[in-house]
């Protein structure tokens, strides 16, 4: 469907009646309108007479290149040229092995440590311009905090860097404490944290400023199970606000269903970057997964197969075309047998991880 | 200016839970309050000895508070990563380096005003029996201790001067390397007017020799300024335009070694 947007300014006001209207279009949804304003400023765009939405980039980085010396075989160690774009309002993944990059692109990012060569924008801002961190939030992967605060006092010293102050902060401190679990225990001093306490509490103060864009390391390290599905609900929220959030993490698993974008560094290098989906799906075969056959049915399953995989009671069928693998699907379902899975064949990213890696 | 304050406050109320410091401070405090005991040590010079032992072991525990905390500011916040979260944030670097300065002074202001109380009390209590027993101050009392306290507040501003050194001096080398290196300009400091003397064009030295002790003489902070002790002795008075030139030239050194150690940090990775 064509849908009409109008472009409002650099500014959302819920509502497009609010904004001053710069220039209309007719545009083929979202991906258009990316594709339009790919490397250029963050805008905001409304569908026309409709709640108003963020597109653009919040992160753009071009040949951004950090060196620290040479490994024992003679390759360069650190940052090598990365250029990537992280599209606002989504939940960018960066995920590789240990020395892969990842930290040194975070540090980079923050600007605590300044690159070789290369640049960037963070929402619109060039790379190391101080007055992007009045718009970003950052949890690193190992909190450390001045042990002596409790966790009240520690937002307070964190809010007070952004200017807040009174009753505003009181409140933002409360429904921080109340979002990630740690209200009742507000008078603990940090020095007795565990390390998911800390993770709690970091998350509260990477927030404290309602940020528009979230630089997470880890953010499920050190955290129960429970806790780490807190935190990913917490990760979903900040998307579902239109913020931004940037994940550093070697937790495949968890990266998978989270994020929207990733990207794959291994040795300092981009070696993959695009939608999760669009990595994990090979797109030149087709799958069937099921249950509950018997060895007739997994004959005629299989009947067409370019490949089958045994594992326990699951059956997997691999087909060359979407047509063969919705007839074996048809037989399952004829033979009793219950379908589990029916389209293309899909990746996990651990699979895609290890195949871009090499490792 | 908030962040200053914040990042200030904050290095002050941990400095306060420092074991370390409140050691140095109660140590300093113990032998300040014992000082009167030393003075029997020196019949006839007892006034002497309790000032000399209580202002000396203000500025010698002062210095080691100073060195101590100041070398550590900026590389403990590296070496346990609480810098990351703050320059995250809308902070600079000047205001964080000035923060953690500003707040130090305050623990140094603290600890050097608990020093000099406990020596006005011990003074106050002990002096008039001294000065009984002696001839070799005129003055009165009143005019003696007003004197210490200027002594205590020049000695606050030597410290001022130390710890921009401390803490400029770390923001390049280690915090051990720092703190050997305050310690020895805190040292040939005091002999600032020795090397004046070695430069002396009258001495028999090559012109280079001249020069290269000018600029060290130049360089060095010159920290015998800040001691009165000698013209407490001799009851002079100190006045208070003097007190304030000496005060000014500690704050512009301290300024410009602040400001070089900025350059330093601006630049350094973290």
């Amino acid at each position: 469907m064509r849908e009409r947007f109008v472009r409002v300014g650099n500014r959302c006001r819920e509502s497009g009646r609010l904004h001053k209207r710069t220039s209309h279009g007719s545009l083929d949804g979202r991906a258009d309108v990316l594709a339009n304003l790919r490397g250029r400023r963050a805008e905001w765009w409304a569908p026309a007479g409709g709640r108003c939405w963020a597109i653009g980039l919040a992160i753009r980085t071009e040949n951004l290149r950090k060196v620290y010396g040479k490994d024992a075989e003679g390759r360069e160690v650190g940052l090598l040229d990365l250029s990537m774009e992280v599209e606002e309002g989504q939940i960018f993944g960066l995920v590789g092995p240990n020395g892969s990059g990842k930290t040194t692109t975070l540090k980079l990012l923050l600007g605590l440590i300044f690159p070789d060569s290369g640049g960037g924008e963070i929402l619109g801002m060039k790379l190391g311009d101080p007055a992007y961190r009045e718009r970003i939030g950052f949890l690193p992967e190992e909190p450390y905090y001045y042990d002596h605060l409790n966790a009240i006092e520690l937002l307070r010293f964190y809010g007070g860097l952004f200017g807040m102050g009174g009753s505003a902060l009181e409140t933002r401190i409360k429904e921080l404490l109340d979002l990630v679990g740690m209200w009742d225990r507000r008078y603990i001093r940090v020095r007795n944290y565990s390390r998911g306490m800390r993770q709690r509490v970091g998350v509260a103060q990477a927030l404290i400023n309602d940020p528009d864009l979230v630089f997470m390391d880890e953010p499920t390290s050190g955290l129960d199970p429970i806790g780490a599905m807190q935190m990913r609900e917490v990760i979903i929220n900040i998307r579902e606000r239109g913020k931004t959030v940037f994940l550093c993490s070697h937790l495949l698993k968890e990266m998978e269903p989270l994020c929207d974008n990733v990207a794959i560094l291994a040795r300092g290098e981009l070696r993959a970057l695009g939608r999760v989906l669009d990595l994990l799906t090979t797109g030149d075969r087709f799958m069937v997964r099921a249950e509950g056959l018997t060895p007739e049915v997994v004959a005629k399953m299989s009947q067409g197969a370019q490949k089958t995989e045994q594992e326990a009671h699951l059956y997997t069928a691999y087909f060359e075309t979407q047509a063969q693998a919705l007839q074996s699907a048809q037989a399952v379902s004829e033979g009793g047998g219950r379908v589990l899975f029916l389209g293309p064949q899909r990746h996990t990213l651990e699979e895609v991880f290890i195949e871009k890696v090499g490792g | 200016m908030r962040p200053i304050y914040r990042v200030a406050k904050a290095t002050f109320h941990e400095a306060w839970r420092r074991r370390f410091l409140n050691g140095i401070l109660v140590f300093a405090i113990l032998i300040i309050g014992s000082s009167w005991v030393f003075a029997y040590l020196q019949p006839g010079a007892e006034l002497k000895m309790i000032i000399d032992v209580s202002l000396g072991a203000i500025r010698f525990f002062g210095m080691l508070i100073a060195v101590f905390m100041g070398t550590r500011l900026i590389p403990d916040e590296i070496e346990k990563r609480t810098i990351h979260t703050i320059l995250a944030k809308p902070v600079s670097r000047a205001q964080f380096l000035f923060g953690k300065y500003l707040g130090a002074a305050a623990t140094i202001l603290m600890n050097v005003a608990l020093m000099g109380a406990a020596f006005l009390i011990v003074f106050a209590v002990k002096a008039p029996q001294f000065k009984a027993m002696t001839t070799e101050s005129t003055m009165t009392m009143e005019f003696m201790s007003g004197n210490l306290v200027k002594a205590v507040i020049l000695i606050f501003f030597e410290l001022l001067v130390l710890l921009a050194i401390a803490v400029a001096s770390s923001t390049v080398f280690s915090w051990i390397i720092a703190s050997i290196f305050s310690f020895f300009v805190y040292f040939v400091g005091q002999m600032a007017e020795f090397f004046k003397q070695l430069a002396n064009p009258e001495r028999d030295i090559s012109h280079a020799a001249q020069v290269l002790l000018a600029t060290i003489y130049r360089l060095l902070p010159h920290f015998e300024i800040f001691d009165i002790r000698e013209a407490i002795m001799k009851d002079q008075f100190m006045p208070w335009d003097v007190m304030g030139k000496i005060i000014v030239q500690g704050i512009a050194y301290t300024v410009i070694v602040m400001l070089v150690g900025y350059l330093f940090f601006n630049e350094r990775e973290v």
